[in-house]
């Protein structure tokens, strides 16, 4: 019951919009206790741009209709395999600043513990995937 | 994978959205299954076999080059 609202929620149209401006809002608080104000709005500005394209385009574009209302199961396997090339790209990332960072002379703030929560959270996933058979 | 998925669904006059409807997908899906881009799941798999009166095996053929 609680899985069918929050999917039904999920496949609104306004769901991806509303999810923008909300980090939108976030970015803007952010930057206004930061003392950056101007950052905040231009986070603002972008986020509420980006949430707009999306809600005109959900109708014409398969892409932005698969983020929105039409997830399907093939739609499902794409943001799967998406989310997993994106995760190694930013651990690989991650991996190679903080070598960079290792070379200077640094520290390797903050790639050290940025590495560490990648790793732990993938070992975490493939225990608790292993274990939910 | 190949199928017959295309060639039921043309025995029956139906477009790719119509079948789409009714399995709860896209067009795109249908028409990714069709042109053997995509292996549906077992369960849309049996939905599909369902649909047209058929078996899973008959409408899906693993074996094949």
């Amino acid at each position: 019951m609680i899985k069918d609202r929050s999917e039904a929620l999920m496949r609104s149209k306004w769901f991806m919009p509303v999810f923008c401006l909300t980090l939108g809002v976030v970015v803007l608080a952010a930057g206004w206790l930061g003392g950056q104000l101007g950052v905040g709005l231009f986070g603002l500005v972008v986020m509420a741009a980006f949430g707009l394209v999306i809600l005109l385009l959900t109708r014409h574009n398969e892409t932005i209709r698969g983020l929105t209302t039409g997830r399907d199961e093939r739609f499902a396997q794409i943001d799967l395999k998406a989310t997993a090339v994106a995760g190694s790209v930013l651990i690989l990332t991650v991996i190679v600043a903080w070598l960079v960072e290792v070379a200077r002379g640094h520290s390797g703030q903050p790639y050290d513990w940025l590495g560490a929560i990648g790793g732990l959270a993938y070992v975490a996933a493939i225990a608790l995937f292993r274990w939910r058979g | 994978m190949k199928n017959q998925v295309r060639t039921l669904r043309t025995q029956r006059s139906l477009a790719q959205g119509q079948l789409a409807d009714a399995m709860g997908v896209s067009r795109q899906t249908i028409n990714s299954i069709e042109n053997e881009r995509y292996t549906p799941s077992l369960p849309l798999a049996m939905a599909l076999a369902r649909y047209f009166g058929v078996t899973v095996e008959e409408m899906f053929d693993d074996q094949g080059p």
